[in-house]
C-alpha cells in the first residue's frame, strides 16, 4: 500500500497544482473557500481510486479532487466565472459542480450534510448493482454535527455499504472551533456508535491519509462495510477569502503553517532524491504557466445566452 | 434620531428586546465572537454572551430549531438564527409541523413564542439566495415577515420577538448593508400583519416585498415622469396578509401588479392575486399581472441571473401592460 516514488511525485503534483488553481480562483472570487494547508487530506483520500468508484469531495478542496479525477481545467475555470464553456454552461457554480460523467457527486445546494447521504446512496447503488466499486466521501468537522452524517453512517453500517467516510477536520466550522462544537474528543470516536471502525490519521501527511483510506477502500470492496476516518489538519486561512479569521490567534495558525503538507512532502521527495530544488522550480513554473493560459482562455470564453436559461428545461424528457 | 442600516436596525431591535426581557435569548451558528454571518448578531455576544444568552451552536439546524420550539413551550423566548433561508429545508418538520400547529392543537393552551431569523436574496453574494417564503405562508400558524427598510426591520423585529407565535423573519442580504435610514431614538414597534404604502398613486397598485419594493419604487419613479402614478404597497408581513390595505388600494386604482423574488408558480403573489380576484373583482379594470422569476432553479452565471430576476424594467413593462399602454 506504500506509495512508490513515482506515485509520491504525482501526489505532490496534484497538491501543488491544487493550491495554485485555488490561488487563481481566490483572485476571482472573494466568497471562495480555499483549502490551503488541507491538500494532503484531499489528495491522500482521492488518490489511487478506480474510475468506477464514486467520489464525493467536501466543498473545501473539491476543485482539487475534480482535477485529480481528470476534469478539464478550462471548464472548471469557466465554471468559476459562469461561462458557457463550463460543465453546466453557466447554470451552476463550477467550484462545487462535480461532473457525474467522471463519477463525481458535487454539492447542489448550500446546506452541509446532504452530500454524505448522496454518497451513501451511491454506495447503495454499487451494492444493488453487485459491482465492487466503492464510494468515498469527505466532509468537514462542522458537517459531522448534522443529522445527515449520523443518519447516513448508521444506515451504511446496517446495510454494510461499500463506502469510506473521511472527515477533513480542519478544526473550524466558519468561526466555531471543533473543540467547542463536538461533545466527543474526536470525530472518529463516533464510529463506535455505529459499530464501524473509526480511524485517526495525520491529515497533513499525504502518505498516512492515503494508507488509511486505501485500507478502508479494500475493506469496503470486500463487502465488509463502511469505515470512518478522521484526518486532522488545519484551516490556515479564513472560512472564505474575505474572512480575516480574527476569532483565533495568529500564533496558532502560524504553528500549523510550519506543518504545511506540501513543504513536508517536498522535503521528503528531495531526501529520496526524486526531486531537486531546480526541478521543483521548473515544475512549478510550468504549472503556473498552464494555469494562467487556462484562466486567460476562460476569461475570453463567451457568456451564456438566453438559450441556456432553459425556461422549459426543468424536467428530463423520456429517455 | 440615528441613522442605521438594515443590519444595524435588526441587531438594535434584538439588543433592546434582550435588555427589556430576560427570557429572550439567541441560538445560532457563528453568532458568538464572530458576530454572525454578515454581522447578523454583531455586538450581542459582547453584551449578553457572558450570561449565556447568546449561544453559539454546532452546525445542527434541526436540533437548534427543535430546541427553540421546546424552550419556547417552556416559557422562554428564543430568537434562533438559521444562517440562510435555503436551510429552512432542514428544519421544516420542527417549524412547520410542530411549532406552527401548537396553539391550535392545544386548544389555546400552548404558546410557541419564537423567532426564526434567516438571510436570503439574490444579490452580489452569489450563494444561499433562495426565497422560500411561499412554502411558509402555506402553513397555518406561521407568521412570515419580510422587511424592505431599516425602519421597518427595527419595528417588525421588536413585534416578532414580542409575538406569542412562531415568526419567521426573512432578511434580504442585498438590503443588509445598503441604505441607511433615520431611526427614532424613542422605542416604536410595527404590528405584524400590517402593510405599508411606500408610495401613493392613483393609477396602478404594485404589491411587493423586500428587495422588490425598491425595484417597484424605481419603476414608479420612472413612470411618474410620464404622468403615471403608481401606488407601491409593501406587504412587510406576508402572513398574516393585510388584505384590507391591498383591497383599498386596488379599489382606488383598479389595476394590480404583484412582484416577488420567489418563483411565480406557486408563489405568494398568486395568493394575493386570487384574493383580489375573489374579493374585488368588480374593482379591477384590467387583468392582474405577476412579476416573478420563471419556474427554473436560480441560474449562476451573471447574465442568466439577470434574465431570471425581476427588476425595475420588468416591473415597468408589467405596469404598462395593466394600463394597456
Amino acid at each position: 500500500m506504500a506509495l512508490t516514488n513515482e506515485e509520491l511525485l504525482s501526489a505532490y503534483r496534484y497538491m501543488v497544482m491544487g493550491r495554485m488553481v485555488e490561488q487563481a480562483i481566490t483572485k476571482m472570487k472573494g466568497n471562495y473557500h480555499p483549502a490551503e494547508g488541507e491538500e494532503a487530506v484531499i489528495v491522500g483520500t482521492f488518490y489511487n481510486l478506480r474510475m468506477d468508484d464514486v467520489i464525493v469531495p467536501h466543498y473545501r478542496g473539491a476543485t482539487i479532487a475534480y482535477i485529480m479525477r481528470g476534469a478539464s481545467l478550462r471548464r472548471l475555470f469557466a465554471g468559476i466565472l459562469g461561462k458557457e464553456t463550463s460543465y453546466t454552461h453557466g447554470r451552476y457554480r463550477g467550484d462545487i459542480w462535480g461532473p457525474l460523467e467522471l463519477n463525481i457527486i458535487g454539492m447542489y445546494a448550500g446546506a452541509l450534510g446532504p452530500t454524505i447521504s448522496l454518497a451513501t446512496g451511491a454506495a447503495l447503488a454499487a451494492k444493488l448493482k453487485k459491482t465492487d466499486s466503492v464510494a468515498v466521501v469527505s466532509f468537514g468537522d462542522g458537517t459531522s454535527n448534522r443529522g445527515d452524517f449520523h443518519e447516513a453512517i448508521n444506515l451504511a453500517s446496517v446495510l454494510k455499504l461499500p463506502i469510506v467516510y473521511v472527515c477533513q477536520n480542519n478544526q473550524f466550522a466558519v468561526s466555531t472551533p471543533a473543540c467547542k462544537a463536538l461533545g466527543c474528543h474526536s470525530v472518529a470516536d463516533r464510529a463506535i456508535g455505529y459499530g464501524i471502525p473509526g480511524i485517526n490519521v495525520d491529515g497533513n501527511d499525504v502518505v498516512a491519509v492515503h494508507e488509511a483510506v486505501q485500507e478502508a477502500v479494500k475493506r469496503a470492496r470486500k463487502g465488509n462495510g463502511p469505515t470512518l476516518i478522521e484526518a486532522l489538519t488545519y484551516r490556515v486561512g479564513g472560512h472564505m477569502v474575505a474572512d480575516p479569521a480574527t476569532y483565533r490567534s495568529a500564533e496558532e495558525a502560524g504553528e500549523w503553517k510550519k506543518k504545511d503538507p506540501i513543504v513536508q512532502l517536498q522535503k521528503k521527495l528531495i531526501n529520496l532524491g526524486v526531486l531537486t530544488k531546480s526541478r521543483i522550480e521548473e515544475m512549478h513554473k510550468s504549472m503556473e504557466e498552464e494555469i494562467s493560459a487556462v484562466v486567460k482562455q476562460a476569461e475570453e470564453d463567451p457568456w451564456p445566452g438566453e438559450q441556456v436559461l432553459g425556461l422549459d428545461d426543468v424536467f428530463a424528457p423520456a429517455n | 434620531m440615528r441613522r442605521m442600516t438594515y443590519q444595524e436596525a435588526l441587531v438594535g431591535a434584538i439588543r433592546e428586546e434582550m435588555r427589556r426581557d430576560n427570557r429572550v435569548f439567541l441560538l445560532g451558528e457563528d453568532i458568538g465572537v464572530f458576530g454572525g454571518p454578515m454581522m447578523s448578531a454583531k455586538g450581542l455576544w459582547e453584551e449578553f454572551g457572558a450570561n449565556g444568552r447568546v449561544i453559539d451552536t454546532p452546525i445542527s439546524e434541526s436540533a437548534i430549531v427543535g430546541a427553540s420550539v421546546g424552550a419556547a413551550m417552556m416559557g422562554m423566548r428564543p430568537v434562533v438564527e438559521i444562517m440562510f433561508g435555503e436551510f429552512l429545508a432542514l428544519v421544516m418538520q420542527q417549524l412547520a409541523c410542530d411549532a406552527s400547529f401548537m396553539w391550535y392543537y392545544s386548544a389555546g393552551k400552548t404558546r410557541v413564542p419564537m423567532v426564526l431569523r434567516t438571510k436570503f436574496g439574490v444579490g452580489p453574494h452569489r450563494g444561499h439566495e433562495l426565497d422560500y417564503h411561499s412554502w411558509l405562508i402555506h402553513v397555518p400558524g406561521l407568521k412570515v415577515v419580510m422587511p424592505s427598510t431599516p425602519y421597518d426591520a427595527m419595528g417588525l423585529m421588536k413585534s416578532a420577538i414580542r409575538d406569542d407565535n412562531p415568526v419567521v423573519f426573512l432578511e434580504h442580504m442585498n438590503l443588509y448593508h445598503w441604505i441607511r435610514e433615520e431611526i427614532p431614538e424613542d422605542e416604536y414597534t410595527i404590528p405584524l400583519g400590517v402593510a405599508d404604502i411606500k408610495r401613493e398613486g392613483r393609477d396602478v397598485t404594485v404589491v411587493a416585498t423586500a428587495m422588490m419594493v425598491h425595484h417597484s419604487l424605481g419603476a414608479a419613479e420612472d413612470l411618474s415622469k410620464e404622468g403615471i402614478e403608481v401606488e407601491v404597497v409593501d406587504l412587510r408581513t406576508v402572513a398574516p396578509l393585510d388584505k384590507a390595505t391591498v383591497l383599498a388600494s386596488v379599489k382606488k386604482t383598479g389595476r394590480l401588479v404583484v412582484v416577488h423574488e420567489a418563483w411565480k408558480f406557486g408563489g405568494s403573489g398568486g395568493e394575493v392575486a386570487a384574493m383580489v380576484a375573489e374579493e374585488a373583482f368588480n374593482d379591477l379594470r384590467a387583468p392582474i399581472v405577476r412579476v416573478a422569476p420563471p419556474h427554473i432553479p436560480i441560474p449562476f452565471s451573471t447574465p442568466l441571473n439577470k434574465m431570471y430576476l425581476p427588476d425595475k424594467q420588468k416591473i415597468v413593462e408589467a405596469i404598462r401592460k395593466v394600463l394597456y399602454k
